[in-house]
């Protein structure tokens, strides 16, 4: 199990494939020598009198709750047909079929890059032999105990006599498996291709073989995709409101773009176990954490939404803006970098500073119209103003921090252009996500609106100033204190009451600040335990290196306790991702309210609620648990708590 | 480069820097700045939203509590509620039932699915570890979605079935169960067990000292809770005797009635600057060494002056902002033991009789009274929508306290059990005395964590229309218009329930605290 104390392996190098790190070790599980099947009954199931009643007890229970979900499954109450032909629209709502090419681009490149990582952070472990053949077995066995187990489907017989209720006729035992030849065939072959490997290796070698889970990550995405082009799933359509459906395989809409995925993903990942070894370590690394930052933001608001640029806004007033920023900023940071600056530069940057917050102020108060972006840029300008001094140094160096200024100035300007043209930070258009993709989309923007805030809390929370101590600790504790749902409530509804005139926010919008406000505080909690973590001497050694609070913070503290709350920070991910379920409380079409709502009220599917809820389950399961079993791994990887 | 200007850098270091450089007053000037922008947003916001407010037609405050509600609500402990601020209360009741019953079963459930965890027996093992993996990654509710689905396809309710009839029902109205109620001499019932507990204790430290003394085992525990058995039989028969309790509360109540609002607000006052001067002093304390007063530094000096600052600005807010503050905390106190007193005595006027029975059981009944039969007063009735999300909770919960437990025995160090079994206790016995306590010690903080979100969580029954708190809050913001007032009610609330679930786990964890020496 995995809980039990790791004991210490004996393992040859030459027991070994390939590329295995000093990590491997530390992840393999503590492998027991297997026992023959007599020996492992008695002793995991009949050890003593009490365990074979629980085993007895418990294996019956075991056996009803299958049965009751068989039969579930596959009773002939069940329609299934609603989720299949609703399939688009749990995934991706109501977006426009002819624009559909945009949904593939968009998962494309989140494939592509997948598989690029894949290949370059050597993040995938292994799996051994013996364990794959153990799942074969398990699900073979699995698919025979629902042979067995499923009820036989039931047929009404209308009553003979008017006006009498009509009887029900359980198909016998033998009628049901009968008609399960197929599945009685695929059940025996897999449990017979896990017997194969577990008795044609020998002990060791079924122990020591191991197959990198990307490869079993892309076998199994390619044998789904495969299923497609041979089970015949039928084919599903909804057109005005009529459901129709055809046996055969899927449609050739559905077959032929999920297989260009399944080789856009192999693809990038071959690609990249091949460009692996020939190119520097670093750079390539980073380029891919670059781009998972920015891909969201291109693939929200260029691919799947058409800005729709006015182009003429764009070259008026966008691009001579941004590049007065760059220029007239860059010379000023240039000069307030010069070594003989002396407090000057102080003065002028802590100006600077009080105007770009006077701006806001007389923004609420429309003494003076300013776009939003000019606000943003002059406050930005401030901040970078008031660093400027750590960079008088050389030539060089000054010259590299302008630059900085001007390529975050170039990729901040083309952002907000990107999202909202005409160059506003106003988003106020209704949202053209839904389903699965609307859920990923916030739960995706709150961590990254929460993560910051998070960070910043926990900081101001364990700082040595009482009043931030005073104003986080409240935040938090305020926030932590109140459900979920009555802070989405009251952005929701109270958040359009506190705006000034001529400030509107989209319903999606404010909701998604409730979330990001919501899960900061969890988060900053999480940082704070990271923090707490860190020993006293840390703090010393950096004093006595005479670094700065800001230094000292962002050199020696964050990077140790941001390592140690990992874990944590995973744990609260998942939460988020499961807390996006209460978009379809107040409203907005999430795959929970398309499975709760959508489904149940279409005429064809008319109170069919379970098997979408079962699916979306389902969905959310997979999502939750495989994230849950990597912030394991990663826990064991990073040698977290162990004692 | 500090070696190419070294006299410069001698001069500035020598030299007293200006007051823009100095830390402490750039520090204090910075959070200062923060506070005052932090205050001007919400002032500002406040601003807004009061325009905004006025502009659409609608009112702030809280006139509707005394309102009549004018909607009805369900599964509740009043079904027509004729106030506002009782529609509320009956809301919070719902909140507060769903919370308790669910901390109780989920606990329960936990344990049993934790050790469940750690059993050696195969089977068992996997059970639990399905149960646990499933419950805890699929949204809670989702969960209350599927199980009020599943509960609507029930059967209808008839006269005789159920699957125990007259015992346990099970149908598309819901679920019934037998219950045990609380009856009229419940309360006076309970001061007496209160002096019962007393003694108790008094029983049990006796034979804890004599079980010191002599080295035996004085079985203290037992005797104990045979002494509680004893005294809660007798009261329930001498109870009457506590109803003269009723007048000195009733005097107490009548007491309050007539203190001026201006004592109240002068108090609040000194009180602020009791415990400013208090800080004050505690500080001062502090910095204070056997070789006399340590020098303050300019942050010491500034945190002083911050305090009184502060008690200025909370009286000001007690006197001019919100006056009506101290009234109100006069009359609800004085209204509390007016209900306090309420429990107590026979009073003829009122009709009220405390003298009865302190407990009554039901059992549920099916009674038809037009075409359809349905579920009767008696016995405990859970609704589907209740149902649903009782057991959505009572599921989801065990499942994250199933892995608290399991982590908190697997961490208790290996030594532990080895050093028990080195001494001769058999495996029950280390279990009892050495491993859960230390494990106990392990769980209690996060358990303590998923008890407040499981409150919170309830909250999510506004999803399947039960009447809680946010569900009853809801219906009369669309009535009425009033976000901020509703959301002001919910706030205090769950804060209120999560301040006393926190002191009572952190009574236990104070209490299990290693005493180190």
């Amino acid at each position: 199990m995995e809980n039990s104390q790791p004991t210490p392996l004996k393992l040859e190098p030459d027991d070994f494939n390939v590329d295995y790190t000093e990590e491997d070790f530390a992840a393999l599980p503590p492998e027991e020598p297997s026992l023959a099947p007599a020996e492992w009954i008695k002793k995991n199931l009949f050890s003593s009198v009490g365990s074979a009643i629980l085993t007895f007890v418990f294996g019956l229970f075991a056996l009803w709750a299958l049965r009751g979900l068989f039969g579930f499954t596959f009773s002939n109450e069940r329609r299934w047909d609603a989720v299949a032909t609703n399939a688009r629209l749990i995934a991706v709502e109501r977006y426009p079929l002819d624009q559909f090419n945009r949904i593939w681009v968009s998962l494309g490149s989140l494939l592509a890059l997948t598989g690029l990582s894949m290949a370059f952070f050597r993040a995938s472990g292994h799996f051994t032999v013996k364990r794959i053949s153990m799942w074969l077995m398990n699900l073979g066995v699995l698919g025979l105990l629902g042979v067995v187990l499923t009820p036989g489907a039931t047929t009404e017989v209308p009553a003979e006599v008017e006006g009498e209720l009509p009887t029900f006729i359980q198909d016998s035992f033998s009628e049901a498996i009968g008609g399960r030849v197929v599945w009685i065939v695929v059940s025996l072959v897999t449990l017979g291709i896990g017997l194969a490997i577990w008795y044609g290796l020998g002990e060791d070698r079924r122990r020591t073989m191991r197959v990198a889970s990307r490869w079993v990550i892309t076998a199994g995405f390619g044998l789904a995709v495969l299923s497609l082009w041979v089970v015949p799933y039928g084919q599903y359509f909804l057109e005005d409101g009529v459901a129709t459906s055809a046996p055969g395989l899927v449609a050739s809409s559905t077959r032929i773009p999920w297989t260009l995925m399944w080789v856009v993903f192999a693809g990038a990942l071959v690609l990249g176990l091949a460009l692996r070894d020939r190119l520097p370590v670093r750079p390539p690394k980073m380029i891919l954490g670059l781009l998972w930052l920015l891909a969201p933001f291109i693939l929200n608001w260029i691919v799947l939404r058409d800005p729709d640029f006015d182009y003429a806004h764009v070259f008026s007033t966008d691009i001579p803006m941004a590049l007065a920023f760059m220029a007239l900023g860059g010379a000023l940071l240039f000069w307030l970098s010069s070594a003989t600056i002396g407090e000057t530069g102080k003065i002028v940057s802590v100006v600077l500073l009080a105007f770009s917050l006077f701006n806001w102020i007389a923004g609420f108060f429309g003494m003076y119209p300013m776009l939003q972006k000019a606000r943003f840029s002059f406050l930005f300008l401030g901040l970078f103003a008031l660093i400027a001094g750590n960079f008088s140094r050389d030539r060089s160096t000054r010259m590299s921090f302008v630059y900085a200024w001007m390529g975050f100035m170039a990729i901040f300007h083309w952002l907000v252009t990107a999202v909202n043209s005409p160059s506003t930070l106003e988003i106020t258009s209704d949202t053209y996500l839904g389903g699965m993709t609307l859920t990923i989309f916030v739960a995706w923007l709150t961590l990254l609106v929460s993560f910051p805030l998070g960070v910043l809390m926990a900081l101001a929370r364990t700082s040595n100033m009482p009043i931030f101590r005073l104003l986080s600790t409240t935040y938090i504790e305020a926030v932590r204190g109140v459900p979920l749902i009555t802070i989405l409530f009251f952005f929701s509804v109270i958040i359009p009451l506190f705006l000034p005139e001529g400030m509107e926010l989209a319903e999606l919008a404010a909701v998604v600040v409730g979330y990001g406000l919501f899960s900061a505080a969890y988060l900053a909690e999480n940082v704070r335990g990271g923090l707490q973590s860190i020993r006293r001497g840390q703090f010393e050694a950096a004093d006595a290196l005479g670094l700065t609070t800001g230094q000292r913070t962002s050199f020696i503290v964050l990077p140790q306790a941001l390592r140690v709350s990992i874990p944590p920070l995973v744990g609260q991910s998942i939460a988020t991702f499961k807390e996006t379920s209460l978009l379809a409380i107040i409203g907005l079409n999430d795959l929970l309210r398309v499975a709760n709502n959508t489904i149940p009220s279409q005429t064809d599917f008319v109170g069919s609620k379970k098997e979408g809820l079962l699916v979306v389950s389902a969905l959310y399961f997979v999502v939750a648990f495989s994230m849950s079993k990597y912030s394991q791994r990663l826990e064991k990887r990073l040698g977290l708590g162990t004692r | 480069m500090a070696m190419t200007e070294p006299s410069v850098s001698r001069i500035e270091v020598s030299g007293k820097p200006p007051f823009y450089r100095d830390v402490t007053v750039v520090k204090w000037l910075v959070q200062v700045a923060v506070l005052a922008v932090v205050v001007f947003v919400a002032w500002f916001l406040a601003k807004e939203a009061g325009e905004n407010i006025r502009a659409r037609g609608l009112t702030s405050g809280f006139e509707f509590l005394s309102q009549p509600a004018g909607f009805q609500v369900s599964d509740g402990i009043d079904d027509n509620p004729a106030t506002g601020g009782r529609a509320l209360w009956v809301g919070m009741v719902t909140t507060l039932r769903l919370a308790i019953a669910g901390i109780f079963s989920a606990t329960l459930l936990g344990i049993i699915v934790g050790l469940g965890r750690l059993s050696s027996n195969w089977v068992v093992n996997k059970v639990a570890t399905v149960f646990v993996e499933t419950l805890r990654n699929i949204p809670l509710l989702v969960q209350i979605f599927l199980y009020f689905t599943i509960l609507s396809g029930l059967g209808r309710v008839s006269l005789e079935t159920g699957p125990i009839n007259g015992w346990f029902h099970v149908s598309n109205k819901g679920v019934a169960i037998p219950r045990v109620k609380i009856a009229d001499g419940f309360y006076q019932w309970l001061v007496v067990m209160l002096v019962g507990a007393v003694a108790a204790r008094f029983v049990y430290q006796n034979r804890r000292a004599e079980q010191e003394r002599s080295g035996g085992d004085a079985f203290a525990f037992p005797i104990a809770a045979g002494v509680l058995a004893l005294v809660a039989v007798i009261a329930w028969f001498i109870h009457p005797i506590v109803g003269f309790l009723e007048s000195p509360l009733r005097w107490i109540s009548d007491l309050l009635d007539g203190i001026p609002q201006v004592a109240v607000q002068l108090a609040l006052v000194a009180i602020f600057f009791l415990a400013a001067a208090r800080f004050v002093k505690n500080f001062r304390d502090s910095r204070r060494t056997p070789a006399g007063m340590a020098a303050l530094t300019d942050d010491d000096w500034f945190r002083q002056i911050f305090a009184f600052v502060a008690a200025a600005m909370a009286s000001v807010f007690v006197l001019v902002v919100w006056p009506g503050l101290s009234d109100w905390i006069v009359n609800s106190s004085s209204d509390l033991f007016g209900v306090l007193a309420d429990k107590f005595g026979t009073n003829p006027e009122t009709g009220l009789d405390r003298s009865g029975a302190p407990f009554a059981g039901e059992r549920p009944d099916i009674v038809q009274t037009g075409n359809f039969p349905n579920y009767g007063d008696s016995g405990l009735q859970m609704s589907q929508a209740w149902a649903a999300i009782f057991f959505a909770v009572t599921f989801y919960t065990a499942a994250f306290i199933a892995e608290i437990i399991r982590g908190g025995i697997l961490a208790v160090a290996k030594g532990q059990s080895e050093a028990a079994a080195a001494l001769g206790l058999s495996r029950m016995q280390a279990l009892r005395k050495v491993i859960l306590p230390q494990a106990f010690r392990i769980v209690l903080p996060p358990i303590g964590n998923q008890y407040l979100n499981l409150t919170k969580n309830t909250s999510l029954a506004v999803a399947v229309g039960l009447a809680d708190v946010v569900q009853v809050g809801g219906t009369i913001n669309s009535q009425s218009g009033k976000a901020l007032s509703v959301f002001a009610i919910w706030m205090a609330f769950y804060l209120a329930c999560s301040l006393t679930i926190s002191v009572i786990v952190n009574f236990f964890n104070v209490r299990l605290k290693i005493v180190e020496r």
